[in-house]
């Protein structure tokens, strides 16, 4: 067995590269900066390109350019660099670009405390951009899991052809951990899948997107191979709503059709989305959620919990959004008392809540009472804390 | 496969999609030199991409054959900058206008100049938001009154060419819808320079603020013994403003950013460096 001893920012840079990340762009941030670093040393030997854009919309701009030339991209941020990328992600949406975004989240609002953990960006980046289309959003609780869901981010991207998160926080990025090398998880990262060649040569009559269509989805959640600018097919990725060409369109039949497709494509697919480590133990009636460096105080406390006789059952959650639904309402079966802990002022406990009350409206009985365990002083959240809760106190 | 044997006009460079400018728009000036100057250099179609960001500028990529992208606003250059380090092959057009590329995505303008991408720039600069409907542009005169500014504009134009002269662009040079021939060479010498080729060109808008008139009464060709080599000279034929000179005000050799990118990977490339060593030599 081999050990290590390193931080998230590795293991991420890592599992992009690995994932097979051929592109980085962003812009210096703190708690970010450490990917960028990695990035900028190791890609250049791999043939592979790093960018110290000169703001983050060029950041995230260079790299949605760098997909549809063909490369696998990558960038992280924190929240201030996300709202910079706000724009930018509804293009990422609209022409359908497999990219990462990593999300180092520190204190807000504003500048906020740049060098302080926070979970404050969980509701940001769901509806981070105009319009209201999902993303989908991964959250690692370990430095070993920053590199498998890293390539899980990646595998998402191209299955989805859409901006993947991974989300992440100061302390998950900066503090040093122990790993044992066998804790990688090798997370299989599917290849993009490309549109067929076209016929015929390349002279004046060459008319390729006759053959393929980049926007034509049949059914409407289908997600079309991707032609990359320089390939077989004259392609066009517009910001605009569009037709199956690619050309703007105010047509409300295809313009209604495509933005169904984007939410479909994704809605209709949580199944392959969902992620999370359920810890039920039988008879317990809480149940602790929480996700990121939180859900390590948690895993703590549980043991500490059940050690001294204590009944608990604990949900890590891994895949924040879409609402991983099917998880969240196999944990609450048979809770009385649900406590969702986070770094933040309830974020995430408002989707538990509502799921919780939709599925006592549906089988007929008592909701199970949501409460917070919150902190927003920069400080993490303790295994006392989460004890102190079970043993029925408030936070 | 034998690619585009058969002789090009401009005609093929078009996609079938008609602009939708309006009649008389400095714009349709651009669009046939960009198409000129396609022909003339041979450029197969699966080489080309040309992209934009909004305004009437935004759709010129839709009209010609060749990958487009109509990315946000102000933001075609760093699009335009991922696509080139992505796939140096591609030959690379990013269009833009006053508002897009000086105003909102002015910040863009300096970076990609000083990293050399090799792409041309080619801002159809009407001093006028025309797509809105005439609002004051940075580079509208001082005093312009619009609905926007119902008592007239307190800020001074932008001096485009002063201010990427000051950004030490490799290729630097400005045309006038108004002359269409002089405009078709001009982009054509920006697309086969090495580098980050700027062009400004006049572009009437004949809705908003039509400036033809008032342009060719001062429209002239820089001397034919100007230096383009001579960066001061270059800045002090872009600070007159008595005279529109047009023509190639500046241009250095330079290696242009997809080079020096692959210099850099030759010189640190490391063998064997694949996924499994990620993990045994990282951060060694």
């Amino acid at each position: 067995m081999t050990k290590e001893y390193i931080d998230g920012a590795t293991a991420i840079a890592r599992g992009a590269l690995a994932a097979g990340c051929n592109f980085y762009a962003g812009y210096p941030i703190t708690p970010a900066t450490p990917i960028l670093l990695h990035m900028e040393r190791e890609l250049p030997k791999v043939g592979g390109v790093a960018v110290e854009a000169e703001d983050e919309i060029a950041g995230i701009g260079m790299c949605i350019g760098a997909v549809m030339g063909g490369a696998r991209a990558m960038t992280a941020t924190s929240g201030p660099g996300i709202s910079l990328y706000s724009e930018n992600i509804g293009l990422a949406i609209m022409g359908e670009t497999p990219l990462v975004i990593v999300d180092v989240q520190r204190m807000g609002p504003a500048t906020g405390g740049a060098t302080t953990t926070a979970q404050g960006d969980i509701q940001f980046i769901h509806w981070g951009t105009s319009g209201g289309y999902p993303i989908i959003a991964l959250a690692p609780s370990s430095v070993s899991e920053c590199y498998g869901l890293t390539r899980k981010a990646f595998d998402l991207a191209e299955r989805f052809r859409c901006p993947v998160f991974l989300v992440v926080d100061k302390e998950m990025v900066s503090s040093l951990a122990t790993v044992e090398i066998e804790a990688y998880e090798e997370v299989p990262v599917r290849e993009r899948r490309l549109a067929p060649e076209a016929v015929g040569d390349r002279d004046p009559r060459w008319r390729p997107e006759e053959t393929y269509l980049p926007y034509d989805f049949q059914p409407v959640d289908a997600v079309q191979p991707m032609s990359h600018f320089g390939g077989p097919h004259i392609v066009r990725f517009t910001t605009s709503s569009h037709d199956e060409h690619g050309f703007l369109t105010k047509d409300a039949k295809k313009v209604g059709r495509l933005n169904t497709h984007l939410d479909a494509k994704i809605s209709a697919h949580r199944d392959e989305i969902e992620l999370g480590r359920l810890d039920r133990q039988d008879a317990a009636e809480v149940l602790f959620v929480a996700y990121g460096t939180t859900a390590r105080a948690m895993e703590e406390a549980v043991q500490r919990a059940r050690a001294a006789g204590q009944t608990v059952s604990a949900l890590v959650v891994q895949s924040l959004w879409p609402l991983p639904k099917t998880l969240l309402a196999e944990a609450l079966q048979g809770i009385r008392r649900v406590v969702v802990a986070e770094l933040n002022l309830g974020q995430y406990r408002r989707e538990v809540e509502l799921i919780a009350l939709r599925l006592a409206v549906r089988n007929g009985g008592q909701p199970p009472i949501v409460e917070g365990l919150n902190r927003v002083d920069g400080e993490q959240i303790t295994p006392e804390q989460f004890l102190a809760m079970l043993a029925g106190g408030t936070p | 496969m034998a690619e585009q044997a058969i002789k090009l006009t401009s005609d093929d460079y078009k996609s079938g999609v008609k602009p939708i400018w309006c009649p008389g728009c400095g714009d349709y000036a651009v669009y046939n030199a960009v198409l000129n100057a396609l022909a003339e250099l041979k450029v197969p179609f699966h080489k080309i991409a040309i992209g934009s960001g909004i305004g009437c500028s935004g759709r010129f990529p839709a009209f010609v054959k060749s990958y487009g992208f109509h990315g946000v606003h102000g933001r075609a250059l760093p699009l335009a900058t991922g696509m080139k380090m992505a796939n140096p092959e591609l030959t690379v057009l990013a269009i833009g206008g006053d508002g897009d590329g000086f105003s909102i995505g002015g910040g863009h303008l300096a970076h990609a100049a000083r990293r050399n991408v090799d792409l041309t720039y080619i801002i159809m600069d009407n001093e006028i938001y025309g797509l809105t409907k005439g609002q004051p542009s940075p580079t509208s005169p001082q005093g312009m009154v619009r609905k926007a500014s119902p008592y007239g504009t307190l800020e001074q134009p932008l001096n485009p060419l002063a201010m990427i002269l000051a950004a030490n662009a490799s290729f630097v040079a400005r045309g006038f819808s108004g002359r269409p021939k002089d405009l078709a060479v001009l982009v054509k010498r920006g697309m086969e320079h090495k580098g980050f080729s700027f062009i400004q060109v006049i572009s009437p808008c004949v809705s908003w603020y039509n400036t033809y008139k008032k342009f060719r009464a001062i429209a002239k060709m820089l001397p034919e013994d100007h230096d383009t080599s001579d960066m001061g000279a270059a800045m002090k034929y872009a600070q007159d403003t008595e005279t529109l000179w047009l023509g190639v005000f500046f241009e250095r050799k330079a290696l242009a950013y997809h080079e020096l990118e692959a210099n850099l990977q030759k010189q640190v490339h490391q063998d064997g460096y694949g996924v499994k060593s990620v993990v045994d030599r990282f951060l060694r």
